[in-house]
C-alpha cells in the first residue's frame, strides 16, 4: 500500500493505492473521472491519455504513485465548467468524433501538441496523434478538427 | 513504521537501501512502459516498486569528450536535446522511432536497454556509437561495453543487486557519419520487424571505425562485426556496400514471429544495410560536389 496525493483538474485528492495501481484506475474507479477510457490497457491505443504536469502520458501504464505530488489534467479540466476548449469546439464543429471512444485521448494529445506547437503542419498533427488509434473516422476529420482549433487560437 | 510498497528515492544510495529493505520482490521502475504492460497482462506479478524518476539519473551532458546520458533520461528528452541531435543523431532517430509521443514522454533509454528486447531500437544506436554502460550497485560501479551487455532475449549481464546508471558515448569527429533505418507494420507504435544503425568515419575516402548494428534479427541486438570488417579501409561504393550488406545478413539468426518471418527478415535487413550505407555514400558525394 501507499498513499497518493495528487491534483486532478485543480482539485486535491488523497487516495490509498497498491504499488501497481494505475493512474487510470485511480481516475476512473476512485475519483469517478471517466473521460480517460480503458481501451487496450497496454499503452497502445491512447484513449487513456492525460497530462501529467503538462506532459502527455498513458494513464493505463503509469503507476498512480508516479503522479504523487503532481498535477493531472483530463478533458474535464481543460475548460471551465460549462465552457468548451477551442479543441472541443473544433471537434464538435468539424465532426472529429464519431463513436467517441478515442476522442478524450485525441483531445488530450492534441492539447499537448498545440501547447508546444500552436501552429502545427498537417504532418506534425499526424505525428502528434500517432499514438491515438481511431477505428471509425480514418483520422481525416480529427486532423481537420485540430487544424481548426489551431486556427481559432491564432 | 510500515514500509511503503512504492518508494521514490531521491538518490542512488537510497535506491540500494530500499532494494535491501524491500527484498527481491521489489522491482525497479523507470518509465514503466514495458513493466506495466506485463503487470496489466498479468505476465508478471509485481507487489513492490522502487521508482527511479527522482534520483537524478536523467542527465544529458558532455563530459571529457563524451556524451553522457543518464539511464532515466526519457526518450523525449533525448529527442529534444540539441546536443544529442548534433553529436549523436542516430540515437535521436532511434529514440524517435520508438512508440508514440506519450510513450516517449515516459519511456527511458535505460529501460529500453535493460528490458533487453532483441528489437530494442535504442540499443542499436548505442551499439553503433560504441557506448559504455555504467552499472552501479551498493558496492560500487563497473563499466561494460554495450556489445557485451546483452546475453539473450530479455537477458543482460546485470546482477540482481545492480542497475544501469548511465551511458557514455564517445563523441564523434567531423569525419563521423551515421545512419538509421527501421521497418515496422506502421510508422508509430511498432516493434521493429528489423532495424539498422550504422556509424563510421570516412578519411581520405576510406571507411574506418565501422559499426553496423542490427535489431530484431538475432536473440540480442546484434553488432555485425564481420560486415563492419568488410568495409574497414574500403571506399563506399556499390560493390563494398553490397558485400557488407550480404555479410551483415549472413550474421543474423532471425526467427519467425507474428511480425514477420525469418525468411523476410534476413532479406529485408540486407536491403536496409545497403540503403543506410548508400545514403551515407550519397551524402558524401553530394557533400564533395
Amino acid at each position: 500500500m501507499a498513499v497518493l496525493n495528487l491534483n486532478v483538474n485543480g482539485t486535491h485528492h488523497q487516495v490509498v493505492v497498491e504499488a501497481t495501481t494505475t493512474l487510470l484506475e485511480v481516475l476512473r474507479d476512485k475519483l469517478l473521472i471517466t473521460s480517460p477510457k480503458m481501451g487496450c490497457n497496454t499503452g497502445d491505443c491512447g484513449t487513456c491519455s492525460v497530462l501529467l504536469n503538462g506532459e502527455l502520458i498513458r494513464s493505463c501504464i503509469t503507476p498512480a504513485m508516479v503522479a504523487d505530488g503532481k498535477t493531472v489534467t483530463t478533458v474535464e479540466g481543460i475548460a471551465p465548467p460549462g465552457e468548451l476548449d477551442p479543441l472541443q469546439e473544433a471537434f464538435h464543429e468539424h465532426h472529429g468524433a464519431q463513436c467517441g471512444f478515442c476522442t478524450p485521448g485525441m483531445i488530450m494529445a492534441a492539447k499537448a501538441l498545440l501547447t508546444e506547437n500552436p501552429e502545427p503542419t498537417e504532418q506534425e498533427i499526424r505525428e502528434g496523434l500517432s499514438g491515438n488509434l481511431c477505428r471509425c473516422t480514418g483520422y481525416k476529420k480529427i486532423v481537420e478538427s485540430v487544424q481548426a482549433a489551431a486556427a481559432k487560437k491564432n | 513504521m510500515e514500509q511503503n510498497d512504492f518508494t521514490a528515492p531521491n538518490d542512488i544510495v537510497t535506491v540500494f537501501n530500499h532494494m535491501e529493505q524491500m527484498g527481491e520482490s521489489a522491482r525497479l521502475l523507470a518509465g514503466g512502459t514495458d513493466l506495466m504492460v506485463s503487470v496489466n497482462l498479468r505476465r508478471k506479478s509485481v507487489e513492490k516498486l522502487i521508482y527511479l524518476g527522482n534520483c537524478g539519473l536523467d542527465r544529458i551532458e558532455q563530459t571529457d569528450g563524451n556524451l553522457v546520458i543518464g539511464a532515466a533520461a526519457t526518450l523525449t528528452s533525448i529527442v529534444k536535446s540539441e546536443f544529442v541531435n548534433q553529436k549523436a543523431p542516430v540515437l535521436v532517430d532511434a529514440c524517435k522511432s520508438i512508440g508514440s509521443p506519450a510513450i516517449r514522454n515516459m519511456a527511458t533509454l535505460g529501460g529500453n536497454i535493460c528490458n533487453a528486447s532483441p528489437a530494442a531500437d535504442g540499443a542499436l544506436a548505442l551499439l553503433a556509437l560504441d557506448a559504455g554502460v555504467t552499472i552501479v550497485s551498493a558496492a560500487g560501479e563497473r563499466n561494460v561495453p554495450i556489445n557485451t551487455f546483452f546475453t539473450g532475449p530479455g537477458q543482460t549481464v546485470l546482477k540482481p543487486n545492480e542497475m544501469v546508471k548511465e551511458f557514455t558515448i564517445p563523441l564523434g569527429t567531423q569525419n563521423s557519419r551515421c545512419g538509421w533505418s527501421k521497418i515496422g507494420q506502421r510508422k508509430a507504435e511498432m516493434i521493429s520487424i528489423a532495424a539498422v544503425a550504422v556509424s563510421l568515419q570516412i578519411q581520405q575516402g576510406q571507411c574506418h571505425k565501422v559499426r553496423i548494428a542490427l535489431g530484431a534479427v538475432a536473440p540480442t541486438p546484434l553488432l555485425a562485426v564481420k560486415a563492419a570488417g568488410v568495409l574497414e579501409g574500403q571506399p563506399l561504393n556499390e560493390e563494398s556496400i553490397e558485400a557488407a550488406a550480404k555479410t551483415a545478413a549472413e550474421e543474423t539468426s532471425p526467427i519467425d514471429d507474428p511480425r514477420a518471418s525469418a525468411w523476410y527478415r534476413k532479406r529485408v535487413v540486407k536491403a536496409m544495410v545497403a540503403q543506410v550505407l548508400g545514403k551515407i555514400q550519397k551524402e558524401e558525394t553530394d557533400g564533395r560536389a
